[in-house]
């Protein structure tokens, strides 16, 4: 039993909200607090590309664990116009200021993993996950000599 | 289902170790534990209690008598509250029961243990005395029911075999931890943000860069520039071999950063090779104010804040009158 | 919940609260370009100390805030990113050109009497030093 945040994204206080609920959610595990800004600044951005490109859409967050790492897992679903061309929309400066807006290479930028799923006139779909830092044994052994 | 701070538990060391319902179900059924088997412990419970302090105290007759041990409990208080300690534990294992709670209970034990500094060797005695006291009894009692008595003492095993697995996990998660604490410490001592002057930080960098320590820099630079209100820092890379576009991007990031911040940063110590690199890569450094050389750099950031470095009297006055 | 604007003389200061919703930061922006109009304001400083996330929205909004004053003869200083904040804000790619940047509201304030006394004098120079 995963502790899981659901958040309806439907006015941007709504983006407010999936935001706070995802950094408390990953407050939870050993996050830095750099990490843990990353990763509201990271949920802002997607549930903001709801708000703007669909209107409405579904934020969840969730704990995950992969053999010995925790981290947190967010999920952005929309059933909007979807993204024509998904390479460039994950192109580094397209989110800088220009009409368009999109946040999404930010947010990939601030997270360890990020995949982006769209189809024209179906909607989008953005995973995107944080691991807490753990060292593994070889990577202490590596540092101890 | 939003989990809000005020309905977090108070500490669960269970969970800081990711040993959630599911891992206790796989490893009971890793040891073959069944619901039988927890009754065939549950019988032990009442006689379990009858002997109790014949066995706490058999245990800590034996423990006296190592030296090593013994240390741990030079004073009567502390060996009473230990020994009653220890019977509640002992009484425990055949409480039945064995869900959330009692694994947080082990989990907690094991922790306390490891801080006072309790080796996992030691620790581990008290479970080989209590499985061969116990185990003994439980012949006496069953003299005619030998199957039925091998049966609850097997049971009994495998129970003390889980928690013999929880305490390992504590000591390992707990040592883990203090490495990972040292770590820390020698990563903050080797990323020094310096003050040389009022406003004016230093960031000497020395070594190869990588991801990881680019981000503890920028994070040690950003923190450092809050704390001691800075508004110029050189950041200088003199003993950094080489720079690949990945780190250039975390330096270009990193001055930003700190304008954010409004401190302006500059760039020294960037050999030719770097340049060269940096170049190659097409990175626009065209913003980052760069100087040769450390020295440089730190005048120019006396300059823009306002300072002007005069030589007063003559160069021999600079040697100490006494010689 | 609306921004809390002071005004000291010819300087507007503005308070964003922690999580402005976008109407909040619409309003102040509306609000900030007719009192620089009202009252020839020819400093703004914006403190952000409150914020916890800066997201591309924010980020735009207050660009725009600092290019409408400027087009009404006011400079405009972003006081109080936290560090966290700031390197989120480059990890994204938020750039914020057309505005000042100073540690906090006291840093902002002598940076903002540099550039206008500078602005005053009539010989130029290429700008004020970056900070007082």
């Amino acid at each position: 039993m995963k502790p899981e945040v659901e958040v309806t994204i439907r006015g941007d206080s709504d983006v407010v909200a999936a935001r706070q609920a995802g950094r408390s959610l990953a407050a939870e595990l050993p996050f830095t607090s750099t990490e843990l800004t990353f990763i509201a600044t990271a949920i802002s951005e997607v549930a903001r590309n709801i708000l703007q490109y669909a209107g409405t859409g579904t934020v969840w967050c969730r704990l995950v664990e992969n053999g010995d790492r925790s981290g947190i897992e967010v999920e952005a679903v929309d059933r909007g116009p979807g993204i024509v061309d998904t390479e460039q929309a994950l192109k580094p400066g397209f989110s800088t200021g220009g009409s368009l807006g999109l946040g999404l290479s930010g947010a990939k930028n601030l997270m360890d993993e990020f995949t982006l799923w769209s189809q024209v006139g179906e909607g989008t779909r953005v995973t995107m996950r944080k691991w807490a830092r753990r060292s593994t044994l070889a990577e202490r052994a590596r540092e101890l000599i | 289902m939003a989990r809000s701070s005020r309905d977090r538990p108070a500490h669960s060391y269970a969970a800081e170790m990711g040993m959630g319902r599911e891992e206790i179900q796989r490893r009971k059924e890793w040891l073959e534990i069944t619901p039988q088997d927890e009754e065939r412990i549950r019988s032990l419970h009442t006689l379990a209690h009858e002997y109790a302090d014949e066995v706490i105290d058999d245990l800590y007759r034996h423990f006296l008598t190592f030296p090593e041990v013994a240390d741990f409990f030079k004073e009567t208080s502390v060996l009473d509250h230990v020994k009653a300690m220890q019977r509640d534990y002992f009484v425990r294992l055949t409480g039945g029961n064995y869900d959330d709670a009692y694994v947080e209970e082990r989990l907690k034990i094991g922790a306390v243990h490891e801080r006072v500094g309790v080796d996992v060797k030691w620790y581990l005695g008290a479970y080989n005395h209590y499985i061969r006291f116990v185990g003994a009894k439980i012949f006496e009692s069953m003299e005619d029911r030998p199957e039925e008595a091998l049966a609850t003492y097997f049971a009994l095993q495998k129970l003390i075999y889980l928690d013999i697995g929880l305490a390992i996990d504590t000591y390992v998660f707990q040592r883990e931890r203090t490495i990972r604490m040292q770590q820390e410490a020698i990563r903050e001592l080797s990323t020094p943000v310096l003050q040389v002057r009022e406003g004016l930080l230093i960031l000497p960098i020395v070594g190869a860069i990588d991801s990881q320590r680019a981000l503890q820099l920028t994070e040690a630079l950003l923190a450092s520039i809050a704390r001691t209100r800075a508004r110029v820092v050189v950041i200088d890379i003199t003993g950094v071999p080489a720079v690949d576009s990945l780190v250039a991007n975390h330096l270009v990031q990193t001055v930003e950063a700190a304008r954010l911040m409004g401190a302006t940063a500059i760039l020294t110590g960037i050999s030719p090779e770097i340049a060269q690199t940096l170049v190659t890569l097409g990175l626009s450094l065209g913003q980052m104010r760069t100087v040769g050389d450390l020295q440089g750099g730190i005048e120019e950031a006396e300059r823009l804040l306002g300072y002007r470095v005069t030589k007063v009297g003559r160069p021999e006055d600079s040697y100490p009158a006494d010689g | 919940m609306a921004v809390p604007i002071l005004r000291q003389g010819d300087v507007l200061i503005a308070s964003i609260q922690s999580a402005p919703t976008d109407e909040d930061l619409r309003l102040l922006q509306e609000t900030l370009v007719e009192r620089i109009g009202r009252y020839r304001t020819r400093g703004v400083v914006i403190d952000v100390t409150l914020m916890d996330v800066m997201d591309s929205y924010a980020c735009r909004t207050l660009r725009s805030v600092g290019q409408m004053a400027r087009l009404r003869g006011a400079e405009t200083v972003l006081v109080g990113i936290q560090p966290d904040v700031a390197f989120s804000m480059v990890q994204l790619g938020l750039r914020m050109e057309g505005v000042h940047t100073a540690l906090d509201l006291d840093a902002g304030l002598s940076l903002l009497r540099a550039r206008l006394a500078s602005r005053q004098r009539p010989s130029g120079g290429d700008g004020a030093p970056p900070h007082q």
